[in-house]
Parts: structure tokens; sequence; C-alpha cells
């Protein structure tokens, strides 16, 4: 598996992706939807799924001696490697918020959802949607990004929602300072590790069979 | 001995079938397969790496059926296009390097020794190589991990005819080093200066497949050439 990854490390990635990785940063910015930075993470992986594609990437790893499950395992361990590079750098911002950052006046003043642990579960959420809506439904073809304007418009949505959601009466723990409804915080990340976790498990099964089918 | 064996393939698509292609290949030989464009070659190449998944039909190597054994059927063969080149923007040394990483049997004295005999600068992308050139590369590439048959998807079009003179010497050399070379083309004397069996296919069936000087034998009338024979048969193949 380890040729694989490099594979994909080395020859598929788009340099696009390494760089969307700083958008992790915007976990810092004050007044500004931090979620969105979720969005231009996954936004610099599809940019190496076009790339991969160009490169006719997906052709010449089906001529490896591997299985062609193979093909989409290393897809998909290339895809997460990048969403949780992204997500450790939203996780350092995040904690520097929760901590030594926690009583600045810009986040204090903050409209948008604060980042926390609550955010960082809505996070990977994203990241899960990213897998189960785009990459299940490109591995149906390997050539068509039609499911990347879906994933577009289920992100957008769902970061809507999330900035909001601490508006809703009852509801503005969401939107926790610090270490303020710790255990809250903690049940809504884990909530979104086990998000991300199923929905990347479902989208990877699917995407096996849907590749297994097509001709290349 | 036959390396490979392909029995009764068959690939059904809306506009076009493949109907029961069948025939051998033999270690150490040259095998042209020729047909118009749309005749069926690309098709049946694909359906021999399982690239397109077939309707019906049998395709062994080395003895074993592909399916169950793709992974170690793969460790001993090649394939190469003259139409594709794989990651245009990286160097061939990463391209080289990433490959070689796959094959437990990769020779890196080969790779070097190879890219050194076809002129080859690692330093360089796909999209700096001329089209001849990509498909040396790609020989380099099947050629270091010692594959035993090479499957060759129109390797000579698009090339200028001194190009195509050297990439059919280079065919002759790795069959007198034992390789199965397997090339399609739609160019007749790409067949009449190297291969030694003609596969004729017209149509999605294959209509003649044997030695070169059998299949003048059978086909050719007397003063024809090759060409003339394959255009002759072609043009009946299409009033049939």
């Amino acid at each position: 598996m380890r040729n694989i990854l490099r594979k994909e490390l080395t020859l598929s990635a788009s340099p696009a992706t390494y760089f969307f990785l700083i958008f992790g940063l915007m976990f810092f910015l004050p007044g500004y939807p931090v979620l969105c930075s979720v969005f231009f993470v996954t936004l610099g992986i599809f940019k190496s799924f076009q790339n991969a594609r160009e490169a006719n990437d997906f052709v010449f790893s089906a001529l490896l001696p591997v299985a062609k499950r193979d093909v989409v395992k290393g897809k998909y361990l290339f895809t997460c490697l990048m969403e949780m590079t992204g997500f450790a750098v939203m996780t350092v911002a995040t904690l520097l918020r929760m901590t030594v950052l926690k009583d600045v006046a810009v986040y204090r003043e903050n409209a948008l959802m604060n980042a926390n642990l609550s955010a960082l579960g809505a996070g990977l959420f994203l990241f899960g949607l990213f897998n189960l809506i785009f990459l299940s439904g490109f591995f149906r073809t390997a050539y068509s990004f039609g499911s990347f304007i879906g994933y577009i418009a289920a992100a957008f949505l769902a970061i809507i929602v999330f900035e909001a959601v601490h508006y809703v009466p009852g509801l503005g723990a969401v939107n926790a300072f610090g270490l303020e409804h710790l255990g809250l915080q903690l049940c809504l990340f884990l909530a979104g590790v086990l998000n991300y976790l199923v929905f990347t498990l479902v989208s990877y099964r699917h995407a096996c069979r849907c590749f297994e089918r097509i001709d290349l | 001995m036959n390396i490979v064996e392909v029995k009764n393939l068959t690939k059904e698509y809306p506009a076009f079938r493949l109907s029961e292609v069948s025939f051998s290949l033999k270690e150490g030989s040259i095998t042209g397969f020729v047909g118009r464009n749309g005749a069926g070659k690309t098709t049946t190449i694909k359906a021999m790496l399982n690239l397109v998944h077939r309707d019906a039909g049998d395709i062994r190597y080395f003895g074993l059926p592909l399916a169950g054994h793709e992974k170690e059927i793969r460790q001993r063969i090649g394939y190469s296009t003259g139409s594709v080149s794989w990651y245009p923007r990286k160097r061939l040394q990463d391209i080289a390097s990433v490959t070689g990483s796959f094959f437990p049997n990769w020779d890196d004295n080969a790779y070097r020794a190879y890219m050194k005999e076809f002129s080859l600068d690692e330093q360089k992308t796909p999209r700096e190589l001329s089209e001849g050139m990509k498909v040396k590369f790609n020989l380099v590439l099947a050629l270091s991990h010692r594959a035993e048959v090479l499957i060759l998807d129109e390797p000579t079009s698009g090339l200028d005819p001194f190009s195509r003179e050297e990439l059919l010497e280079i065919f002759t050399m790795l069959r007198d080093g034992g390789t199965a070379v397997f090339f399609s083309t739609h160019i007749v004397s790409d067949l009449e200066k190297c291969a030694d069996d003609i596969l004729y296919i017209s149509r999605g069936k294959i209509r003649a497949a044997k030695t070169k000087q059998d299949f003048c034998d059978a086909y050719s009338h007397a003063g024809e050439s090759l060409e003339d024979t394959i255009l002759r048969m072609e043009k009946e193949a299409v009033r049939a």
C-alpha cells in the first residue's frame, strides 16, 4: 500500500492540493465562516483528481500489478491524508483560540460560528460529505466531475446551518468559548468523528464496487 | 510455446460487437495485429489487459487465466500505446522510480541501460518527448521489469518513417531476446518489415491468424504485395 500512496503523492497529486492545506489557517479568521476552510481543502483535493484524470492516472494505475480496488484505496488514502493534514492545521488554530486567544475581543465579538471543538466536529462532517458525495460519485465513471457540484451544494447548505445553529433558542452553548460546555463540545466533536468514519467507509465500499464494474 | 491464449473473446457495445476473437502468441515472436480504424484492435487489447470487461471468452497468460491471477500476470507483461502519455508534466525519472516500486523484478541496471540505448533523458517530462520517444519510454518501463510479453497498441501511428523503422528494429531485437511482441497497427508495411505472425481483424472478427508466409500463401494473388492483399480482403469483407 505504501507504493500506491507514494504514487499518489508523487505523480497524481496537484501542487494546488498541498497549497490549499494552508487554508486550514482560516480557523484563525475572526468574523469569517471558518468552515469555508474545509471547503477550500476539499477544493484542493478535487484539483488532484482533475490532474489525475488529465494525466491518464487511472488507466496507468489499473495497469500496475495491483488489484483494481487498490487503485481506489490509493485515492482514498491520499484524500484522507490530505483531509487529516488540513484538519490538523485547523485543530492547532482552534486549540489556540480556545486557550491563549479565548478572550481576544475580535473573537468574542464574532457573529458567526466560534472555532471550538464542535466546529472541528462540523469540519469532519464536511470532509465526510466530500468523501460520500464527490468520491463515491466520481468512481461511478472515473472521469465525470458532476458529483463535485452536488458536493458544493450540500457543503454550503451544511456550512450555513452550522454557522447559524447557535442562534436557535436553546442551542447557544454550541458556540461556546474556551473550555465552556466541554461535555457538549466533546460530544459534538465525537459525532463529527463518527460521521466522518461512516461516510468515508460507505463511500469507499461503493467506489470499489463501481470502479470494478466500469470499462477504462 | 504459447504464452498468451485468447479464446472466443466477445464484447458487445450498442454500435459494435467484437465477435469470438481467438488467437495465441508464442514466446520470441512478433505478432502484428492489423485492421482498419474501428475494426476492434484497441477493444481486443483492452480486454486482454482487463481494462474493459469481456462479455464472454477466456484469456490466459503463461497458462494462467487472467481472472484471478491479474497481479502476477501484470508482473510479467508490459503495455504501451502510441496515443496516450502518462503524467505529461512529471520527470521520467520520477515516473520510473514510482513504477519500479510495484515490480519486485525491477532491474535498475537494465533501466539505465535501456534509457541510454534509446537516448532518453530522465530529467525530461513526457510532454517534452516526441511520439516515438514516448513509446520508447513505455518500452523501457516494461523491459525494466523484464516483461515477457509486450502488448503495444498502435505504437507506430503518428511516427515519421525513420522513427518507425527504428522502433521496428527494436521489436526485432526484443524478439531475438525471447520477448513476445504483440502490436496493433493499420500500417501494413510495419508487418512486412518485422512481423512473424499476422492477425487480421475486420468488423470485430478475426479474418486470418497465420504466420506471415502462410498468410501470403493462403490469401495473396500472384504479384500482390501484403498491403494489396489486406486491402482487397478488407474490401471483400465490407461487401460481404
